[in-house]
């Protein structure tokens, strides 16, 4: 897949504080992409550099192979962590100037407006005022002023924060709908299950600098340790494949492989040895832990 | 580079959301109904007033010289009024305000026998107040006066009229009644007459020439008005902006010039439809002054009102570029305010020079302030309005230049510290911040 974004070399500076040291990954068009990070990592500031709010001291960015240029953020959208709306105005004619910005005419706008507050169940507070809205309704009206334009690629800074787990699900869901479509999506959250669950690919910064990048289960598969969960009918027989085995509480076990065996010699001698295999799997670290992990040792 | 369809959609976003505000209709349209209610809580006494004092007011006098020779109730002579201000006030219908005017300025002076019934009259408020004449008024030329113990501001009035009286008595049958007149009356009327730079002699009365000085005055305090309205709204938005934190969700779609200029475009927009409103209130009400204008042959300072269009707007765009720019560095309101003020105060400097710059609209003070930005609108109108040809086309269009050379300037300053001042959000931003931030380019 070609990619819709690439970063090259980006660095950027306030004063004495460097935010981002050299960064450069891509992102592959009609994917969704995690931008992870502890808080202060440089991730807004990668943001805002993509959308053209701030400019780096060295580095470029390209959308949709291009250099960016200011006529491309019609075909960005963006939703900020620190955001709002005109509490006074009407939703209807918010959103409806949100689409407008993004090269909307007023009208298609509007029609799309009604569409999207119908779609997320707010049809009938399109006259009502901003500051009448919940927190919830009014984080669904900003997801919504930013999809309705059908951006090509879509920034979302923690989109789902605030929202109760049905509102999430369907958060989720519409950026699923989004992939579906071949349009992509940077998901910058804290949320890890969320990235577990929906994201293809991730890149983790950490006090400037890129420290992971890769598509998902390939970044778990490298930073988990060389454990298998096995289901198997009575007991494992002792293999010097494996280092050391611990029950879990549903009964399955989770094996430590010795140093240098793959997997599938190991499943090779347990099998010789007699067992009766009925699950076999490697076992994939959470992104939380390489989350922490990867923080930590950059702290260390 | 500006994308136009950008800032025009924020200018109409800006304009509509502003102009149906409750509060706006309410100044809009409330403030013509709260000023004419103020005027009819005003005028109200001062009506009752004005009809008490259109009747004559009488004075005794008890003339001991025997100079007066008063037989009854006399009145002294009323002071001239202009005729090109007689005729114009009887064009413009106002024949019965002129007739009150004049019956109010006379005194009517009732002769007594001796003070003891001059007294009683005052004391039984028959008469305002009364003069002794004493018999050796003739060496000494002194007179007393008695009036109430109640304050009034007739007494010089009173005083001056019964001079007159006295002229017109004393020389009566001593000399010819020409010379009377003219001792009595030196100058009944001094016609004025202006002779221009190429010979021709036109009207120079007071009512002919009012435009020429009225106009200057009238465009630079609409002009303040104008950006003294429009700056609050483009304060108040940002500051709105900033606290609903729809900054970021703006600056990725627009860029700050782009914002500044629909802002500008859309919030001065709307400052000057409420002007208009109101001058439009003004000239409705005010449709009877046109008469007035044509009888009394005012001479329109053309020139003044051509070089008006031009020097408006872009004034306009000047003060409200860097007012917005520099009031949305502040973190509140108030700090905003504070920021802009600085402006204010620059676009007030004509006015405080006002009366130096009438006298001599062609001095040194007038001529450089004709080259400064800040200054250059109001002076290149006052000075085409007061006298236009001593003021070079040169001129003109040299303060015109450098007011658009210097607006856009201020277009790129203020969208720079407006880009600085948004990003910042809620905290204030620092001098060291703002030239750092400059430098970088965001």
């Amino acid at each position: 897949m070609l990619p819709v974004l690439a970063f090259e070399g980006l660095t950027k500076s306030y004063g004495e504080t460097v935010a981002l040291r050299d960064v450069s990954f891509d992102v592959p068009g009609g994917q969704i992409f995690g931008l992870l990070g502890p808080n202060g990592a440089g991730k807004s500031t990668l943001i805002r550099i993509l959308m053209d709010i701030i400019r780096p001291d060295a580095g470029a960015v390209r959308v949709f192979g291009e250099p960016r240029r200011r006529a491309h953020l019609d075909r960005l959208g963006y939703l900020p962590e620190e955001r709002g709306l005109y509490k006074k105005l009407k939703v209807g004619e918010v959103m409806t100037y949100f689409g407008a910005l993004k090269g909307l005419s007023r009208a298609e706008a509007r029609r799309r407006a009604l569409a999207w507050l119908e779609r997320l169940e707010l049809g009938h507070t399109v006259n009502w005022k901003i500051e009448r809205l919940s927190k919830g309704m009014g984080q669904k009206v900003q997801i919504a002023s930013v999809l309705m334009t059908d951006p090509e690629l879509c920034v979302l800074d923690e989109p789902t924060t605030g929202l109760d787990p049905i509102n999430v699900r369907l958060v989720l869901d519409l950026l699923g709908e989004r992939r579906a479509r071949g349009l992509s999506t940077i998901l910058s959250t804290h949320h890890m299950n969320e990235v577990e669950a929906i994201c293809d690919r991730v890149a983790l910064i950490d006090r400037g600098r890129l420290m992971v990048y890769g598509a998902v289960d390939e970044v778990r598969r490298r930073y988990s340790l060389p454990e298998v969960r096995v289901g198997a009918r009575g007991s494992l027989p002792v293999v010097p494949q494996v280092a050391s085995a611990e029950r879990e509480t549903n009964g399955t076990w989770k094996l430590l492989l010795a140093d240098g065996v793959a997997a599938d010699a190991a499943l090779a001698a347990l099998i010789g040895a007699g067992a009766a295999i009925e699950r076999f799997e490697p076992v994939l670290a959470p992104i939380e832990d390489i989350f922490l992990r990867v923080v930590r040792e950059g702290q260390a | 580079m500006i994308r136009w369809r950008q800032a025009r959609t924020v200018a109409t976003f800006e304009f509509l959301s502003t102009v149906k505000r409750v509060g706006y209709l309410v100044t809009t349209f409330g403030m013509p109904v709260f000023i004419a209610l103020y005027g009819v809580v005003v005028g109200v006494p001062v009506y009752f007033l004005e009809k008490n004092a259109n009747k004559p007011v009488v004075y005794g006098v008890v003339d001991g010289a025997g100079v007066l020779r008063l037989e009854g109730e006399t009145a002294a002579g009323a002071p001239p009024i202009p005729d090109d201000v007689r005729s114009a006030l009887e064009a413009a219908g106002q024949g019965q305000a002129l007739d009150r005017a004049l019956v109010a300025s006379q005194f009517v002076f009732r002769p007594y026998p001796g003070e003891a019934d001059a007294r009683r009259a005052l004391v039984a408020s028959e008469i305002k107040g009364y003069f002794v004449v004493p018999p050796d008024y003739m060496d000494t030329g002194v007179i007393d006066s008695y009036s109430s113990d109640v304050l009034s501001t007739r007494g010089s009035d009173s005083r001056s009229a019964l001079a007159t009286l006295l002229r017109e008595r004393l020389l009566a049958g001593r000399v010819d009644a020409r010379v009377a007149a003219r001792v009595t009356t030196p100058v009944k009327e001094a016609r004025r007459f202006n002779v221009t730079r190429e010979g021709t002699v036109t009207d120079g009365g007071v009512a002919a020439s009012v435009l020429r000085a009225l106009v200057p005055i009238l465009f630079m305090v609409l002009f303040l008005v104008s950006v003294m309205m429009s700056s609050g709204y483009l304060l108040q938005g940002t500051a709105t902006e900033k606290e609903n934190k729809v900054v970021e969700v703006l600056l990725s779609s627009a860029n700050a010039d782009e914002i500044l200029a629909g802002k500008l475009v859309g919030l001065g927009g709307a400052g000057l439809l409420q002007i208009a409103t109101w001058l439009v209130m003004v000239l409705v009400i005010s449709v009877g002054v046109v008469p007035l204008v044509l009888s009394a042959r005012v001479a329109v300072p053309w020139l003044a009102l051509a070089v008006a269009i031009p020097f408006f707007p872009v004034a306009y765009l000047f003060f409200g570029s860097l007012m917005l720019g520099s009031g949305s560095l502040g973190s509140t309101m108030r700090e905003a305010q504070q920021y802009a003020m600085v402006f204010s105060l620059m676009a007030v400097v004509p006015l405080m020079l006002m009366s130096l710059l009438i006298t001599d609209p062609h001095g040194t003070v007038a001529r450089v302030l004709t080259w400064i930005p800040f200054s250059a609108a109001p002076l290149v109108v006052l000075r085409a309005s007061l006298d236009p040809a001593e003021l070079a086309w040169w001129e003109i269009a040299g303060a015109l230049a450098v007011l658009v050379v210097s607006t856009y300037g201020a277009i790129w300053l203020g969208a720079r510290l407006f880009r600085i001042g948004l990003l910042a959000g809620g905290t204030r931003v620092k001098l060291r911040d703002v030239i750092r931030q400059a430098r970088a380019g965001a």
